[in-house]
C-alpha cells in the first residue's frame, strides 16, 4: 500500500441540529488525485476546511505523515504542507505577481528565491498574458489559475480545492484540469470537492462520496 | 451687505500670503495632523478588535463609541475643559488654552469616527481574505494585517473623515483653546471670531482655504483609491 500522507479518523462536525460530518475516515496517499463528491450541503466544503485547519471539527484525529493531531487542535505548521483553494478563489487587491508571491513572502522566502519561482508559476499556469491585469478584472478561470499558481509555488504536499471547475466554460475547465493533472504528476496530493461529472469521471483519480455525514 | 469687497479682499489676503492668515492655516493643519497621527493607530486597532473578536463588554464598548460619535462637540469640549481646568484632575499640567488642549479635543472627536469607520470596513472585509492568507502560511497577525490592507480604502476614508471633522471643528477648539491669537486660533475659530467682528475678508479667505482643503483631500483620496475604491 502507498504510504499515507494524511489520514483522518472519526471526524465529526455538527452545525446546529445538523450533524454535517458523522465520523469521516479518510486516507490520502502521496501524489494521488482524489475527488470528493456529494450532494449540496453534504459537508464536502466543511470537510475540506477542517483538513485545511480553517474550520474546527468537534472530534476526530488527523495524522499528517508521522504527526498526529487530536481535533479540534490543528498544528499551525501543517499549513506549510496543506493549501486550501476556495470555490471562488480570493485574490488580494494587489497584482497577479503579488498574489502568487504572497505565500512565499509570508513564509519569509528571500526575493531572489521568489522572483524565479513566481515567474515559473506564471508560465506554468498560462498567466503571462494577464499578468498586468488587476486581479479583480480576471475571469473566473483566470482567477482559479492564479490561485493554483499561488498554491503551486509553495510546493504543498496536499492541495484542497473546493469545486475548482464550477461555473467555468469548457476551455477554462480544461485548463484547470490540465494543471491539476500536472500537480499530481509532480507528486502533490490533490483532493477536489466537486459535482462536475468530467472531474468525477477522471480515470486517474480515486473517488470518495460523502453521504449522510460519512464517506462511501 | 456688500459681499464683493470682502471677497476681493479675501483673495488679496490669500494671494499676498498674509502672515496672520498663514499662521492660522499652519496652526490648524499642524494641530489636526498631530491629533490624527496620535489617535489613528489606537483607534484603528480598537476598531479591528471590535470587528474581529468577541469579548465581555464588547457591545457596551461599541455603544459608548457610537454614542461619542453623536455627542455635541461642545459637550466634549466642556468635559475636556473640566478635566484640564485648574481644579480638574489634569489641572496640574496647565494644558488649558494651549495647542495641546486642542489636540486632546481633536483626538476625542476623531476617536469615535476612526473606530466606527474601521469596524465597518473590517466587518465588510471578505472573510476569504483572512482564510486565504492563513492557508497560504501567514500567521494570525500577518493575516490580520493582510485583511486590513484589503480594506485600506475604508480605513483611508476613516482617516480622511476624521481629519475633515477636526480641521473644521469650532466648539471644542474655542472651549479648550480659548481662541488666542498666535497660540490657539485656528481656521474655524478665526472665522467665527472675525465674522462676529464684522471682518468678513479674513473669514472668507479662511473659508476658501477650508473648502479647498476638503476638496483637495477628497480628490487625493479618490486618486489613491483608484478603481479599488469603486469596487
Amino acid at each position: 500500500m502507498t504510504q499515507a500522507l494524511l489520514e483522518a479518523a472519526g471526524i465529526k462536525r455538527r452545525l446546529g441540529a445538523n450533524q454535517v460530518l458523522a465520523g469521516v475516515d479518510m486516507r490520502l496517499a502521496r501524489g494521488q488525485g482524489y475527488v470528493l463528491s456529494g450532494d449540496n450541503g453534504s459537508g464536502k466544503t466543511t470537510l475540506l476546511r477542517i483538513l485545511a485547519g480553517l474550520e474546527q471539527a468537534d472530534a476526530g484525529v488527523l495524522q499528517l505523515r508521522d504527526e498526529r493531531a487530536a481535533l479540534p487542535r490543528y498544528p499551525d505548521a501543517w499549513r506549510k504542507n496543506i493549501v486550501y483553494v476556495h470555490q471562488h478563489p480570493y485574490l488580494f487587491h494587489t497584482s497577479v505577481v503579488a498574489n502568487i508571491a504572497y505565500g512565499l513572502k509570508a513564509r519569509g522566502a528571500a526575493r531572489e528565491r521568489c522572483v524565479p519561482e513566481v515567474e515559473a508559476a506564471i508560465d506554468w499556469a498560462g498567466l503571462r498574458e494577464v499578468v498586468q491585469v488587476p486581479p479583480h478584472k480576471l475571469s473566473g478561470g483566470e482567477k482559479q489559475r492564479v490561485a493554483m499558481a499561488r498554491a503551486k509555488v509553495l510546493a504543498p504536499q496536499l492541495l484542497l480545492l473546493d469545486e475548482p471547475t464550477a461555473n467555468l466554460d469548457a476551455d477554462g475547465r480544461g485548463r484547470v484540469l490540465d494543471l491539476l493533472a500536472s500537480l499530481c504528476a509532480e507528486g502533490v496530493s490533490v483532493l477536489i470537492a466537486c459535482h462536475d461529472r468530467e472531474l468525477i469521471e477522471l480515470p486517474a483519480v480515486q473517488r470518495f462520496h460523502l453521504e449522510q455525514g460519512k464517506l462511501g | 451687505m456688500d459681499l464683493l469687497d470682502p471677497t476681493r479682499e479675501a483673495f488679496a489676503l490669500l494671494l499676498r500670503g498674509d502672515p496672520d492668515l498663514l499662521q492660522i492655516i499652519w496652526l490648524s493643519l499642524w494641530l489636526s495632523v498631530t491629533a490624527i497621527v496620535l489617535i489613528a493607530p489606537p483607534s484603528i486597532a480598537l476598531g479591528v478588535l471590535l470587528a474581529k473578536r468577541r469579548f465581555p463588554g464588547q457591545r457596551a464598548v461599541m455603544v459608548v463609541v457610537q454614542a461619542l460619535l453623536s455627542f455635541p462637540t461642545v459637550v466634549l469640549g466642556l468635559a475636556i475643559y473640566m478635566m484640564l481646568s485648574r481644579r480638574g484632575p489634569l489641572g496640574a499640567y496647565e494644558l488649558l488654552f494651549t495647542p495641546t488642549a486642542i489636540v486632546i479635543g481633536y483626538m476625542a472627536i476623531a476617536f469615535p469616527i476612526l473606530v466606527v469607520f474601521t469596524v465597518s470596513a473590517v466587518q465588510g472585509a471578505d472573510p476569504r481574505a483572512f482564510e486565504t492568507a492563513r492557508s497560504l502560511g501567514a500567521g494570525r497577525v500577518h493575516a490580520a494585517i493582510t485583511t486590513l490592507w484589503e480594506v485600506r480604502f475604508g480605513i483611508m476614508a476613516a482617516v480622511v473623515n476624521a481629519f475633515g471633522r477636526v480641521v473644521s471643528e469650532v466648539g471644542c477648539a474655542i472651549m479648550v483653546g480659548g481662541n488666542i491669537a498666535g497660540v490657539t486660533r485656528n481656521m474655524p475659530t478665526a472665522i467665527a471670531l472675525e465674522t462676529s467682528k464684522g471682518d468678513f475678508a479674513q473669514g472668507i479667505a479662511l473659508g476658501i482655504v477650508l473648502m479647498a482643503l476638503a476638496l483637495g483631500i477628497n480628490i487625493v483620496l479618490a486618486l489613491l483609491q483608484g478603481e479599488g475604491g469603486l469596487k
